[in-house]
């Protein structure tokens, strides 16, 4: 049943990293991110993601699924804020009429502020899944328990965290398998004329075997796991040990550093919605 | 029951919620507020311990092998289906997505406790923002693992006429709060920046058709399906918590209003996983019965 993680070890300085302090980094770089709106920043921060996943040596071919998913779906959503200016609201109050959009009989005023603004969640969301993406690829699925029980999580909860993180490619393929086999059987996801309750029970084909069979199998883990006296002492041994060098303390160092900047500036007043004056003519 | 304390058990939820959102408007009077929305954090953390301590007393917070194996299982099904469905975006202020998947944390805690409903809905929002390349929402992430938590707590009652009484209880509390929101829905009709030009009271009528329809299958399934009518309202109590504690928390964290925060985001989330919870839960709670019959586990 269990199908990793597609991590592919290599002597890279991010593979070199204790997965604790990385895990401390990334959370600590992702709230920085989402603290900020001023583009300048955010695209900053885009550049340092991409050098990151440049550094971890990850190849398209690899992560080439994970983009085709990602790129597409961050393009819609920002194109939908982008059009009709929602969201934004938080950011800017007044706006400067750029053009106006007419496809049929529908008219879409674009402002300045509303292109800077998907500009801006365009960087941000694309660092954010970056940041995001080199944690599954670059950490060995082995560490990730020891990594949450070293981060202060109690034993039980970081077995359950680590193996939520290695069952995650395992549904994922009974998903899509029980999907094909119900489309085998002339199940339709989406039924033409079918009323919204219809719509919702005709979900349950799919969500309901996944479940019950994902709990079932969940039964022979349990017993496998009570078979080695899994939780017969309170402190749980680990197979894997972790250390920190000084490049790890370096590393929290920056990203507590980092977060703190952040929030400080915040306080400050920087960070916020940035629009060029070029764009605005001034 | 007596139909003085009925009114009681309504208007005192109608209240309750009432001076939530009266205090909510005062703090950021009736406008946004920021650079404070890092307390909802640590109040959600507050409210969870606070569920904890309240219900200490009763057996329902063992975690053991079987927890820890569901907690993981339940926090990849909701992560895995929520991936799936978060492109389906909702007529929102921000990213409320259709999630048909909330289904399994309310299940999750049903079937396996106030623990393993808590990590399904908390780590499981988390990976499915992850993976969708979202990033981590922690207001949001608590309102999942709320309304997990929520409908856990029904272990705490294990005698059948016992739980049957409690979910009578709950039922009130449940119908006055949506008495609540489509009273709100009335008052404002309008929030900022609607999407496509909707208004609040469009909700108005689907929010009576969910009221009519929990009620309903409340007080059919209470008589013949007691488990099924648990199952419902007590995932229904769990939406409302749930979602209106991470609404609520976008009036400081995001800087919305509270019309805003109740309407454009509150409704949204908690109508459709209402729907969810209606149609869903009792189909997974009835074929994990069968499975456990069928295997003896």
């Amino acid at each position: 049943m269990l199908v990793t993680w597609a991590y592919k070890p290599r002597n890279t300085l991010i593979q070199r990293l204790d997965p604790r302090a990385r895990l401390i980094f990334t959370a600590c770089a992702m709230l920085a991110v989402i603290l900020v709106w001023d583009l300048r920043w955010l695209l900053a921060w885009l550049a340092f993601a991409l050098l990151t996943y440049r550094a971890a040596r990850l190849t398209w071919k690899e992560t080439r699924r994970f983009w085709l998913v990602v790129l597409p779906l961050i393009t819609f959503l920002v194109l939908i804020t982008a059009l009709t200016g929602r969201g934004g609201e938080e950011a800017y109050q007044t706006t400067h009429p750029l053009f106006t959009l007419a496809i049929g009989p529908w008219r879409w005023v674009i402002s300045v502020e509303q292109v800077v603004f998907a500009a801006a969640q365009f960087a941000r969301m694309l660092t954010l899944a970056t940041l995001g993406l080199l944690i599954p690829f670059t950490i060995h699925p082995a560490h990730y328990g020891v990594a949450f029980r070293g981060l202060g999580l109690n034993d039980k909860f970081a077995v359950a965290t680590d193996l939520a993180f290695r069952l995650v490619p395992s549904v994922a393929r009974d998903f899509q398998t029980t999907l094909d086999a119900q489309r085998a059987r002339g199940y339709e996801l989406e039924r033409k004329g079918a009323g919204l309750i219809r719509q919702i029970r005709n979900l349950a084909p799919l969500i309901v075997p996944v479940t019950i069979q994902a709990i079932l199998n969940g039964e022979d883990i349990i017993d496998a796991m009570d078979l080695r006296a899994f939780g017969a002492k309170p402190r749980r041994t680990w197979l894997v040990e972790l250390r920190y060098r000084p490049a790890d303390y370096a590393l929290i160092a920056l990203g507590l550093l980092v977060l703190g900047g952040t929030l400080a500036a915040k306080a400050a007043g920087y960070g916020a919605f940035w629009v060029p004056p070029a764009l605005l003519g001034g | 029951m007596a139909g003085r304390s009925m009114l009681k058990q309504v208007l005192g939820a109608v209240v309750a919620a009432t001076i939530v959102l009266w205090l909510a408007n005062l703090l950021t009077q009736g406008d946004k507020a920021t650079g404070a929305g890092w307390v909802l954090y640590f109040v959600g953390a507050v409210l969870v311990m606070a569920i904890y301590l309240f219900f200490a007393a009763r057996p329902i917070w063992q975690v053991n092998t079987r927890e820890v194996v569901m907690m993981a299982i339940g926090a990849v099904l909701y992560g895995v289906f929520s991936w799936a469905t978060n492109v389906f975006q909702l007529p929102s202020v921000s990213f409320v997505s259709l999630r048909p998947a909330v289904a399994i944390p309310i299940f999750m805690g049903l079937a396996f406790g106030p623990v393993v409903g808590f990590f399904s809905g908390l780590v499981g929002n988390i990976l499915g923002d992850a993976l969708t390349g979202w990033g981590v929402y922690p207001v949001w992430d608590l309102g999942n693992g709320l309304m997990g938590l929520i409908p856990g707590l029904l272990h705490a009652w294990p005698n059948a006429d016992e739980r049957v009484r409690v979910t009578k209880k709950v039922l009130l509390w449940v119908s006055g709060l949506m008495v609540l929101f489509v009273v709100l829905t009335v008052l404002f009709p309008q929030v900022e920046h609607p999407w496509a030009g909707t208004t609040a009271g469009q909700w108005t009528p689907v929010l009576l058709i969910l009221l009519v329809a929990i009620l309903l299958v409340a007080w059919w399934a209470l008589r013949a399906q007691p488990d099924v009518a648990a199952a419902v309202v007590w995932g229904a109590l769990g939406v409302i918590v749930g979602m209106g504690f991470a609404s609520i928390a976008d009036i400081w964290v995001n800087g919305y209003s509270v019309a805003t925060a109740i309407i454009g985001e509150f409704l949204p989330a908690a109508g459709t996983n209402l729907v969810f919870d209606i149609v869903l839960v009792p189909i997974l709670y009835a074929a994990y019965q069968n499975a456990r019959q069928r295997t003896g586990r």
